[in-house]
């Protein structure tokens, strides 16, 4: 069955039926208002993006007589929450006599423009991406801009295109090709610390890959990936030859929400990556590069708490695009990347716990980068911010001896 | 003289209907005591497509309406009778129910989609009183489907305001609001059908 059927019955007074109008809202004059609402079905895609709150309203109107406006404000918050372009309720007839049944049909957005990054940082400045999609059925394509200089050693401009079918032949099995080509640019301290260690691959000017990769829903909280990456990448010496990266990539996801309790809701993501490079995949790099992630949160009411563990490690030799940094938007924050290790490194190991309270957030990172063979120095920073939905400012202090200029960050979907 | 052949009466045959059907009037009019009212408004259907697809999933549409009279083509109108319509659609009975919330507040049930519309126009009724019957006029039905701000304007506290739902007529439908019109003239009220018509249903 397509939708998913919420079917919890609740006792206890009409949710709606404090201040309406007698003469004045057409609930009286819905001819369906006779009728008990059965059941609420929402698409079974779209239900891990409702909120606890709109869920448990959904699940209000489930034994109450049918109230239209009860259901328009249900499905303009759903519209809302999901950003799509329509959510449509239909009332069926219901299993049972005088019983009705409450549809929401989700009508995506055909042409949806994002900015899946924007951050100024007051020591890497600007970073920032938009995307523009087309949709047309399970069908996504999307050319987007970006220049990033957070994430990585470089800072990568350049265009992104991506083609998506989010149902091929089944509703558990997505197809993703990602075509970028970005030029890049180095930091001082990169250029001056690549020039003093031969160990790490050279630098680049301009970097092209090309990522097929094919996610499988194993099942609703497990998901798996497959797929390849082709890197091909211009060194930044006239005369050399284009060199490649290219590897095999599989990922695994988990993600659960769990309710009830002493608290409200509690949610559990873990995942591993690895990106295996080797010369039978015409590589000029072989490597395989290991990536874990676990993250749990645990919320009530307006307050939630986080702890979210990355564990990195690099075998081989892989480019400087593949190596792990710390001093980004999001670990280890308020130090400077390039301070801690310029030329990124092959071990990582961070964690990070963060505290909310409405719009107010406080963190606390920790964590260590180094290569093979180096010693392991712990670092920490501590931090305090604002967050409404995708905006953020927030204010990080490394922790350290001498003088600590804090570092200030704003912006969204970071 | 022509000759009348086969083909001549074929012509006619098929001809005649559509001619007849392209000079009937869009509103067909009756005399009842003092009123003017709705006979049919054989072209005008707001029953259909996307209201009727919305009605079908369960939704509560508000239709408005406006019937008035004009001693010229385009003029201000003279004499307005107006109403607001609530309909749903019954997803077991599948029959339409429809209240008036206007002047008088009236509702009738288990309609199908025809009979719904006929008693909306059934229920618009314009006041002819020191109307001359031998001058000729211009008669005008006019329904919108109300959205969210003529709701607001024209549903108040105290209930249904007709001064503001004659405003929200005086202003041209939005871009997106659906609309549907009907108009005859010139006619002579003297040259109507004169009808008692049953009292009002509901």
């Amino acid at each position: 069955m397509k939708c998913a059927l919420i079917s919890f019955l609740i006792s206890g007074a009409s949710l709606w039926g404090g201040n309406q109008e007698p003469f004045l809202q057409p609930v009286e004059f819905n001819v369906n208002s006779q009728y008990t609402v059965e059941s609420v079905e929402v698409p079974r895609e779209v239900e891990s993006g409702i909120s606890r709150g709109l869920r448990q309203d959904l699940e209000r109107l489930i034994g109450q007589k049918f109230n239209p406006i009860a259901l328009d404000d249900v499905a303009r918050r759903m519209r809302d929450e999901l950003n799509v372009r329509t959510v449509v309720p239909r009332l069926l007839r219901g299993h049972r006599p005088d019983h009705v049944r409450i549809v929401l049909d989700v009508a995506g957005k055909r042409v949806d423009l994002s900015v899946p990054k924007f951050l100024y940082d007051s020591t890497q400045g600007l970073n920032g991406a938009v995307e523009g999609t087309v949709i047309a059925g399970d069908n996504r394509f999307t050319a987007g801009l970006v220049s990033n200089g957070d994430e990585l050693v470089e800072r990568y401009s350049g265009i992104r295109f991506r083609y998506e079918d989010l149902k091929l032949g089944t509703n558990r099995v997505r197809l993703r090709f990602e075509f970028d080509s970005y030029h890049e640019q180095w930091n001082g301290s990169t250029l001056k610390a690549i020039a003093q260690d031969d160990s790490v691959p050279g630098l680049y000017r301009s970097r092209q890959n090309f990522e097929p990769v094919v996610t499988i829903a194993l099942a609703k909280p497990l998901t798996v990936s497959f797929g390849a990456s082709f890197q091909r990448f211009d060194p930044d010496i006239p005369g050399e030859h284009p060199q490649s990266a290219n590897a095999a990539i599989t990922a695994v996801h988990y993600e659960r929400q769990f309710e009830g309790g002493l608290t409200d809701e509690q949610d559990l993501a873990a995942g591993y990556s690895l990106r295996a490079a080797t010369q039978a995949f015409d590589s000029n790099y072989g490597y395989a590069r290991h990536r874990w992630e676990v993250r749990y949160t645990i919320a009530s009411g307006r307050q939630s708490l986080t702890d979210d563990a990355v564990a990195g490690l690099i075998t081989g030799n892989a480019p400087l695009f593949e190596r792990f940094q710390l001093g980004t938007s999001t670990m280890l924050r308020g130090w400077n990347k390039w301070e801690i290790d310029p030329l990124g490194g092959s071990r990582v190991v961070h964690n990070s716990v963060e505290y909310r309270y409405g719009l107010f957030e406080a963190f606390y990172d920790a964590g260590a980068i180094w290569d093979s063979g180096e010693d392991v120095l712990v670092r920490h920073s501590l931090g305090v911010g604002l967050r409404k939905n995708a905006f953020q400012v927030a204010m990080a202090f490394p922790v350290k001896g001498g003088r600590a200029s804090p570092v200030f960050m704003v912006g969204m979907n970071y | 003289m022509h000759k009348v052949t086969r083909r001549w009466w074929l012509a006619a045959s098929f001809g005649a209907p559509l001619l007849v059907g392209l000079t009937a009037p869009s509103l067909q009019l009756c005399v009842d005591g003092d009123d003017l009212r709705i006979v049919a408004a054989p072209t005008l259907h707001f029953l259909s497509d996307k209201p009727l697809e919305k009605l079908k999933d369960g939704a509560t549409l508000v239709f408005l309406a406006q019937f008035s009279l004009s001693t010229e083509v385009n003029a201000p109108a003279i004499q307005r009778a107006v109403d607001r319509f609530v309909m749903s659609y019954d997803v077991w009975e599948e029959k339409f129910s429809v209240t008036s919330t206007g002047v008088e507040r009236a509702t009738v049930s288990h309609l199908s989609a025809a009979a719904a519309e006929y008693w909306c126009l059934d229920h618009l009724a314009l006041g002819i009183d020191g109307v001359a019957a031998d001058k000729p006029l211009w008669v005008k039905l006019e329904m919108r489907a109300e959205d969210a701000r003529d709701q607001a304007a024209v549903v108040g506290q105290s209930g249904i305001s007709i001064a503001r739902l004659i405003e929200v007529f005086s202003n041209p439908a939005r871009a997106q609001q659906m609309r549907w019109e009907a108009s005859v003239g010139p006619v002579r009220l003297a040259d109507l059908k004169r009808e008692r018509r049953s009292p009002r249903s509901g």
